[in-house]
This record gives C-alpha cells, sequence and structure tokens, in this order.
C-alpha cells in the first residue's frame, strides 16, 4: 500500500508542465504505481483544457488551414491500440528496470548503468536528464544496509522502485514518492530481506554529515 | 463562427449530407475529434481548427519565448498530431479541449526544452506523460461525472486563485515562478492552488495521506 504520495502543487505543476523534467519523471514513476493519483493528474488536465478553451484567441495566418489539409492529406493515423503499445518490456531480468516507466530506460549510459559505490552499502548510478539544474539517478542500498547520515542541501525526490527502506519517519515501500528538503537530516536503512532500487532527483549536493564524503559522486564536497 | 477562409465551412452542404450538425448550440467537439478519428473526416477537423488553432496560437504565444512565427508553426505541429493521434480519442474519459490541451502542453514544452539544450535529447513529453494517459477503468467513470463541474467552476474562481491557474497553464511557470512574478511568499501562491482545488471539488486527495502532506507543506 503506498502512503507517500507527490502534494497536489507538485501534481498541478506536472499537469501544467511547469516543473523540469527530471521531478516530472520522478512524478510518472510514481503514478505507475498509483492509480489515484494518475486518476487525479487527469483531473487536473482538465483545468488546462477549460482554460484553453475559454481563452480568447489569436488570429492565425490566412494559409494556415489550407497548408495543414495539405499536410495532413496523406498521413497515416495511429490506431488506437497503437497507444497502449508502451507496454513494459520483460525481457529484462531486473525487477526495478520494470518498475520503472519504459522510456526511463533510454536515459541509461549506452552500455547501461555504471553503479558506483559511494558507502560500504550504498550504490548510485547516475542517468541524463537532459538538464543541468537537476540529476537524476538510481539508489541500490545493500539488504540491511544504511546509508551514511547525511544532510539535504537541495530538495531530493525519491521514488522507492523494488525493496523498501526505512528512515526516522517510517517504511517506505514500492511506489511511495518522498520529498526531502533542503536541511533535512536523516539516515535511510534498507530492510534486511532485501535490497532496496530507488529512483532519485535530486535539485542539489547532499552533504554527509560527520564522513568528508560526498554520495553524490558527481558534486564536488564543499565542507564548511 | 463562419469563417470565410475554412473551405470546408462554405461549403456546408457536403459537410451535411454525411452527418447533420446541429449550429443552434454549442458544437460537441468530442464528436467532432471522433469523426476525424474513424473517418478521417476532414470537415470536422476543418471545424476543430477553426475554433482551437487562434487558442493554441495565443497558449503557445503565452510561454513568453515563443515568437509568432514559430506559434504558427507549432499550431500546425499541435493539430498534425491531433490528426493522427484521434483514432486513439475516448470521450469518455477526456473532453476534446483537454485532450488537445495535453497535445499543445506536450509540443509547447519540447519546443521549449529544445532550445535550452544543447545536445539534442530523445525523451519527449509525449514519452513523459504516456503513462498518465492510461487510464484504468476507475478512472474512466469519475472523468466523465467531473468534466462538467470544473468548466463551471473555473469561472466562478476568485480572480486571485484563476490569475494563478492561468499563469501555472497558460504561461507554464511553477509555483515559485509566479510567487516571484507577483512579489508573493510562495506559501501564498500554494495555499491559492488548494483553494482553487478545493473549490474546483477535485478531489485529489482521494486518500487522506496527500491531505496530511499539504497540510504540513
Amino acid at each position: 500500500m503506498i502512503s507517500n504520495h507527490p502534494s497536489s502543487e507538485l501534481l498541478i505543476e506536472y499537469s501544467a508542465a511547469s516543473m523540469a523534467t527530471a521531478p516530472s519523471i520522478a512524478v510518472t514513476t510514481h503514478l505507475q504505481f498509483c492509480d489515484k493519483c494518475q486518476q487525479a493528474t487527469q483531473s487536473l488536465n482538465q483545468i488546462g483544457g477549460e482554460l484553453l478553451e475559454a481563452s480568447l484567441g489569436t488570429s492565425v495566418s490566412e494559409d494556415s488551414l489550407e497548408e495543414l489539409l495539405r499536410k495532413v492529406s496523406d498521413l497515416p493515423q495511429e490506431t488506437a491500440d497503437e497507444s497502449q503499445s508502451a507496454t513494459k518490456s520483460t525481457s529484462s531480468t531486473d525487477r526495478f528496470k520494470q518498475a520503472l516507466p519504459t522510456y526511463v530506460q533510454g536515459l541509461f549510459p549506452p552500455n547501461d548503468l555504471d553503479w558506483r559505490s559511494v558507502s560500504k552499502s550504498v550504490q548510485v548510478a547516475t542517468m541524463r536528464s537532459g538538464e543541468t539544474s537537476h540529476e537524476l539517478a538510481l539508489h541500490r542500498i545493500s539488504a540491511g544496509g544504511e546509508t551514511p547520515k547525511h544532510r539535504h542541501t537541495a530538495q531530493e525526490i525519491t521514488v522507492v522502485l523494488t525493496g523498501c527502506f526505512s528512515d526516522e519517519n517510517g517504511v517506505y515501500q514500492p511506489g511511495d514518492f518522498l520529498v526531502r528538503e533542503q536541511g533535512e537530516v536523516h539516515r535511510p536503512s534498507a530492510s534486511q530481506n532485501e535490497e532496496c532500487i530507488c529512483l532519485s532527483v535530486l535539485a542539489g549536493p547532499i552533504k554527509l554529515t560527520g564522513l568528508k564524503q560526498i554520495l553524490n559522486p558527481f558534486l564536488k564536497f564543499s565542507p564548511k | 463562427m463562419a469563417n470565410p477562409r475554412n473551405p470546408y465551412m462554405m461549403s456546408r452542404q457536403y459537410t451535411t449530407e454525411t452527418q447533420p450538425v446541429s449550429m443552434s448550440e454549442a458544437p460537441d467537439w468530442n464528436s467532432y475529434l471522433q469523426r476525424v478519428g474513424k473517418n478521417q473526416d476532414k470537415a470536422a477537423f476543418a471545424e476543430l481548427f477553426t475554433q482551437f488553432s487562434p487558442k493554441l496560437k495565443s497558449f503557445l504565444l503565452q510561454a513568453g519565448s515563443i515568437d509568432i512565427e514559430v506559434a504558427e508553426e507549432l499550431v500546425q505541429e499541435t493539430m498534425i498530431k491531433v490528426w493522427k493521434k484521434s483514432p486513439t480519442f475516448s470521450p469518455e474519459f477526456s473532453s476534446a479541449s483537454t485532450w488537445i490541451y495535453t497535445i499543445a502542453r506536450n509540443t509547447r514544452i519540447d519546443w521549449l526544452r529544445s532550445q535550452q539544450r544543447r545536445d539534442p535529447q530523445k525523451l519527449t513529453a509525449e514519452m513523459v506523460y504516456a503513462d498518465s494517459n492510461t487510464p484504468s477503468p476507475f478512472t474512466n467513470l469519475l472523468k466523465v461525472r467531473q468534466s462538467h463541474d470544473i468548466e463551471h467552476q473555473i469561472q466562478t474562481l476568485p480572480t486571485e486563485q484563476k490569475e494563478v491557474l492561468k499563469m501555472m497553464y497558460l504561461k507554464g511557470l511553477s509555483g515559485q515562478e509566479i510567487a516571484d512574478a507577483l512579489s508573493l511568499p510562495l506559501g501564498t501562491v500554494k495555499s491559492r492552488i488548494r483553494l482553487a482545488l478545493s473549490k474546483l471539488k477535485l478531489r485529489l486527495a482521494a486518500h487522506a495521506n496527500i491531505n496530511a502532506a499539504d497540510a504540513e507543506a
């Protein structure tokens, strides 16, 4: 049972496409697990539809329609089934890959994920969202493993893909969507019986408290 | 309604032979879109164009960095997608305007992002949003029930709430950007959004935890 969802402010930004790509990817990943948020998103899209329909409009150029009709004359249409074609590839042996939206695998490096150890029990593999404002990554905490205690110097969104982890505030299961704000300190650990893999979207570096090490290998550690 | 530039509307005889169109009340755009999807009906498509293209152009222009020329191109691109994807339109879970809005939104964000990036990316908004467009059976039922409410209720929202929704959807600004533009604390923008959503009776918080998360924020 998923008990952590995106806030309505995040969902509305997602619906209006007024958020960056990387957090949108985190929201879509959650939607794959959560019918209720999917349904909420569709309701929110109606606001866009109604505002569009109610707008006064700006006249388009005179030959615009003729040009368009010419263009579509020979254009094939999608079939109703095609829209459903985004089904999960089952060829992958990694369960966490199946929990990701299909397109996310297209953001993997050419030779698959490059897992790097950042502590005894934590590995990180970064992906490319095409943005410099956010880092998109997968985190893997080994079964029973603890991550170093760390402070967030910027907002981080985490979506659990497989396994579960817990911190001071609770236990998080696949589909759970968590937002850690700047300044929050926590020490997540995976459950004993299974490793935990999460998608994470980071708006800035994380600082480990106490250790001169950084969880995010791409960003420089800047000690106080 | 009549548009002398629209060749299909001038020859209305031609269209009414196949499917009568009642002009006495607001046209049912859902059925126009279905006609395009089922029969490649160009007359219906032309009507949709006449209705939606000026609105689309104004929507595209509100992003700020899109000029008139690009907006014209993107209107074409949006309408071409409407043509191609029309067989996948289903009025049971989306109205024509909402469906067209999502296509325009994706087209606009892709263009804006293509301007920011040095390396072309294969990731399109359509891919990102695809999963939120696959309705579950439960979604279908709820959708139909809600769609009429929202239409009327948006118009009755207090100006300040409507303004925030317009900035978010039409201009594509984030909560923080709206706060900056209006010189308001982010919290005020968030609370206007929440008030608007509750007035629209959008039951986002189908589960209590979303309420709890909102209350904390």
